[in-house]
């Protein structure tokens, strides 16, 4: 996979790590973290290792022994997963023993395994599939059936189970008990009787469990939504960042032909936000994406084209121009990007000569919890709250519009909520245009003028998380039908009005929004990755 | 570019545009020249008008998936493409192919060869004006491309070759079928040879025109049929023998004087040449896998790919990822219809090709056409251009 360097930690003090000791892995000299896991200090050395059981987010069981090594002085092999650094360790990665005790543990894990990979989700992205490939790829020695288990146990709401690929490496239970600390999913029985399954009576519903689709080395247990639609060598991945809530996990936007199909951690993404995982709320944002789109400009309950929306709202911003400006209300968005909103802020302050700007975002929820998820439902709220230095409330606006202080509103996203006599108010204004993605609020169907924006995933910007983490977004697919970033409308209506906001992409304003903000100056607009399609990526097994 | 006219002499010049699309012209190709007269003053060849980005698109595929792509470089004869590409692959993952498959390579081969000179001769006597040969060649090249379909399934563009032998065995009587055909297209040969060689107006227009010197040959880069008509014996099948080329007794035939004549006459011998190693071949075949036993290179049989885990990822990834050869580069050479045919290529370790350049032996003659052409009538540039055989899906890529 490209760089990983985009992303910096805010806190760049890092702890003083351990004691380096001189070790020798196939008689090449390291200096390795002494009591640090040899396996992982393998892998990052980019050395050539099977694994399965072992996960860097999960404690270390040891049961797959895909991973033996040789250790001088030892007679037997080693999981390199259970051994600690020492001093003057000689690890032997490379010997025919080694490698003849990685085949034959392959071997054993095959022999089981069902003839699934042209119906299995995971073919393509399977670690079974690759270390076979890599480590043993020999005919199979076996003449008698394969042992029969439950081919389609659905375990809950979101996942189904099939038993016969699953190959006992207890990942999906270690993450149930130790991160998500709901033990849900257990292995009964034994030998090649034993099936991994829920406990007794209970589902596997918690709002984490889809993270065990992810670390799932097979296709055992797989998403009920991403089953049987797309082969994953045919997608394309691009990175960006959830929008579910204000915590922005880094994510990768999985699609094909400009639809989504899935949204997965980032695997090596910043591990201070999320580590390896995400949640199942925020894995099924990516269909609110497409659903229910406002496609056309709509003036006046008519659909009608951008040229005559943006004509009509320059022609009402011109009036409104001439009265008191102090009449003139612009409200940023907590789900549009800082780019948006720096440029909805410009608009208001510098041209406009608005006195303050409103802030449009969900209430707080209470569906966070204490791992991921946060009670604050808006992606950018604390990057729309740094756009201007007296930014107004929902209630605020409510109450502005209640004494007719206002004559023209301007609304960017969708997240104003405003109650319905205010609503009843802005529908009387010279002026009251909303940007917004979705055709499905009171606020977009009771404006004067609703102008289609792009969604999170069809535009290129950044956004703010809670702990004033300002991340990249990119672009993955097209936006729907005739929707347009929020920054180029406002660009658009702007220039018609005759006013000179002349921003030319999200990275002029980007720029321009660092020079000017204390919170954006260390951000970082990052390197410029377009989708890397699965198949080229290599395994991600 | 042209040379701006200087004097009154060359204003009196006529520009005239022979291609891209002519009716004289086989393959979209631009000659520019500057008459006076009828002499040709000047000339430009622009080429490129049949560049479909071979290379590029080799870029985005499996190692496997490119023989297809290989068919349609030089497409009279696909099979020595074929052979080509799969040698440079078998180069650089260093497998050794079994030695039917390396015969059946051979015969194939040789077929093409026949096939490709058998085409250049009918287009060689057609553009003259001599359009009877030109069917009566055509007919032998059909009774080839059967051969090679029997074996391939398609006439033209047949995928036959794999990374690690062919893809499947001769089909049953081709042997007995090859040499009861191998006596007509000597005939035809021999027809052509009797109407064509001695004929007076053929050689008015083909001796001592477009001559070309060894020392001024090789410093083009030619190979191939053009630089042995003009007395140098290279050809890779005897200078650097691969597959079983060096168990076959053949002969290269070479010219003396490097003109029009020279080249039409190497490889009217080169057919017969090829015949001879045919019915070589043949005899000295043995029966024996077509195919490596290797599982990292050969997919694996559909029955055990149906039934075992371990074939079905074996064939999975095969396909999916792509076959990995080691990091590294190779350039592998082949003896093709236009002469050395080579693949240069770069692997990173992964399922396709970082570069895959071809050398394309008529792009080097084409670098000489100017120089042939200067001088001489503007009817002799349609010999001399076929001469070269320039065949557009290989020298445009």
């Amino acid at each position: 996979m490209a760089n990983e360097t985009e992303e910096k930690k805010t806190d760049k003090t890092e702890p003083p790590g351990p004691e380096l000791v001189e070790i020798s892995i196939d008689g090449r000299k390291y200096q390795a973290p002494k009591g640090e896991n040899l396996l992982q200090f393998m892998l990052e050395q980019g050395l050539e290792i099977s694994y399965f059981c072992y996960h860097p987010g999960l404690s270390v069981v040891a049961v797959c022994r895909q991973c033996l090594v040789g250790l001088a002085k030892m007679n037997k092999l080693v999981p390199a997963c259970q051994t600690p650094i020492g001093p003057g360790m000689e690890v032997d990665n490379s010997s025919d023993k080694v490698l003849a005790a990685r085949r034959q543990l392959l071997e054993f894990t095959l022999v089981n395994h069902p003839v699934d990979c042209p119906i299995c989700d995971k073919a393509g992205e399977c670690i079974l599939q690759r270390h076979y490939m890599d480590w043993d790829h020999a005919p199979s020695k076996i003449d008698h059936s394969k042992v029969r288990k439950p081919k389609h146990v659905d375990l809950g709401p979101r996942i189904v189970l099939d038993d016969e690929r699953c190959i006992l490496c207890t990942r999906c239970v270690r993450f149930m008990a130790e991160v998500a600390k709901d033990p849900q999913l257990v292995v009964s029985k034994r030998g090649s009787k034993a099936v991994l399954t829920v406990a007794p009576g209970r589902k596997l519903d918690h709002p984490y469990s889809l993270n065990v689709v992810d670390i799932c080395p097979v296709g055992a247990l797989t998403d009920k939504d991403f089953r049987f639609k797309m082969r994953v060598w045919e997608l394309s991945s691009t990175r960006s960042v959830c929008n579910g809530c204000a915590t922005g996990c880094p994510c990768e936007v999985h699609h094909r032909r400009d639809r989504i199909y899935r949204l997965v951690p980032r695997r090596y993404g910043n591990h201070d936000i999320n580590d390896n995982w995400m949640c199942d709320f925020g894995r099924y944002t990516y269909k609110a994406v497409a659903a229910d789109r406002l496609s056309l400009p709509r003036v006046q309950g008519k659909e009608t084209g951008w040229d005559e929306a943006i004509g009509f709202v320059a022609d009402r911003l011109k009036v409104a121009l001439e009265g008191d400006r102090a009449r003139i209300g612009v409200v940023l968005g907590a789900d549009a990007t800082n780019e948006d909103n720096f440029a909805a802020s410009r608009l208001a302050f510098d041209f406009l000569g608005a006195p303050r700007v409103y802030l449009g975002a969900e209430p707080e929820g209470d569906a966070g919890d204490d791992f991921l998820r946060d009670n604050d439902p808006n992606p950018n709220r604390a990057g729309a709250a740094a756009c201007g230095a007296d930014i107004g409330t929902a209630a605020e606006l409510a109450d502005d519009l209640a004494e007719g202080k206002l004559a023209a509103l301007y609304v960017v996203g969708e997240r104003l909520h405003l109650p319905a006599e205010a609503l009843a108010k802005a529908q009387a204004l010279d002026l009251f245009a909303v940007q917004a993605t979705h055709d499905r609020s009171p606020l977009v169907q009771s404006a004067q003028v609703a102008l289609p924006a792009a969604a999170w995933a069809e535009v290129d910007g950044t956004i703010t998380n809670r702990e004033n983490r300002t991340q990249r977004l990119r672009a993955a697919v097209a936006p729907v039908d005739f929707a347009r970033p929020h920054w180029q409308i406002l660009v658009q209506v702007a220039r018609r009005a005759g006013l000179t906001l002349d921003f030319v992409s999200p990275r002029a304003i980007f720029e321009a929004m660092q020079q000017e903000i204390e919170l954006f100056k260390d951000a970082e607009w990052g390197a410029e990755l377009p989708p890397q399609l699965l198949r080229y990526a290599g395994s991600r097994g | 570019m042209m040379e701006t006219p200087k004097d009154q002499e060359s204003l009196d010049l006529t520009t005239m545009h022979m291609g891209p699309s002519h009716p004289a012209m086989h393959g979209t190709i631009h000659i520019k020249v500057q008459l006076a007269g009828e002499r040709i003053e000047n000339a430009e060849v622009n080429i490129g008008y049949l560049h479909r980005g071979f290379e590029k698109e080799a870029e985005a595929h499996c190692w496997q998936q490119i023989f297809p792509y290989t068919d349609r470089l030089n497409y009279v004869s696909p099979m020595l493409n074929n052979v080509g590409y799969a040698m440079a692959v078998e180069k650089l993952c260093g497998v050794t192919v079994p030695e039917r498959a390396q015969y059946i390579r051979v015969i194939v081969g040789e077929i093409a060869r026949i096939a490709d000179h058998l085409t250049y001769m009918a287009a060689q006597t057609m553009e003259m004006g001599a359009f009877t040969p030109y069917f009566y060649v055509m007919k032998g090249r059909d009774w080839l491309w059967d051969l090679l379909e029997e074996v391939s399934g398609a006439r033209l563009t047949h995928s036959y070759v794999r990374i690690g032998g062919v893809a499947w065995d001769l089909s049953e009587g081709f042997k007995e079928k090859t040499i009861e055909i191998l006596p007509r297209i000597d005939q035809v040969v021999v027809e052509l040879d009797k109407l064509m060689t001695r004929n007076r107006i053929f050689l008015d227009r083909m001796q001592d025109i477009a001559v070309i010197s060894a020392e001024e040959a090789i410093s083009y880069g030619w190979t191939g049929p053009c630089l042995r008509g003009s007395g140098v014996d290279y050809d890779v099948r005897k200078a650097h023998p691969y597959l079983v080329y060096d168990r076959m007794d053949f002969e290269i035939p070479i010219g003396t004087d490097g003109d029009n004549m020279d080249r039409y006459m190497v490889r009217m011998e080169e057919m017969r040449q090829s015949m001879r190693i045919i019915r070589q071949a043949l005899d000295q075949i043995e029966p024996g896998p077509v195919m490596i036993e290797d599982r990292l290179v050969v997919i694996p049989q559909k029955a055990a790919t149906y039934n075992t885990i371990e074939d079905m990822i074996n064939h999975f990834k095969l396909v999916i990822d792509g076959i990995r050869p080691p990091r590294g580069e190779v350039y592998s050479y082949t003896e093709a219809g236009n002469g050395e045919l080579g693949f240069y290529l770069v692997s990173d370790g992964t399922g396709r090709p970082v570069k895959c350049r071809v050398r394309p032996p008529c792009f080097m003659g084409m670098a000489a056409l100017k120089q042939l052409i200067e001088g001489h009538m503007v009817a002799d540039v349609i010999p001399t251009f076929d001469t070269i055989n320039m065949i557009g899906g290989e020298c445009d890529r």
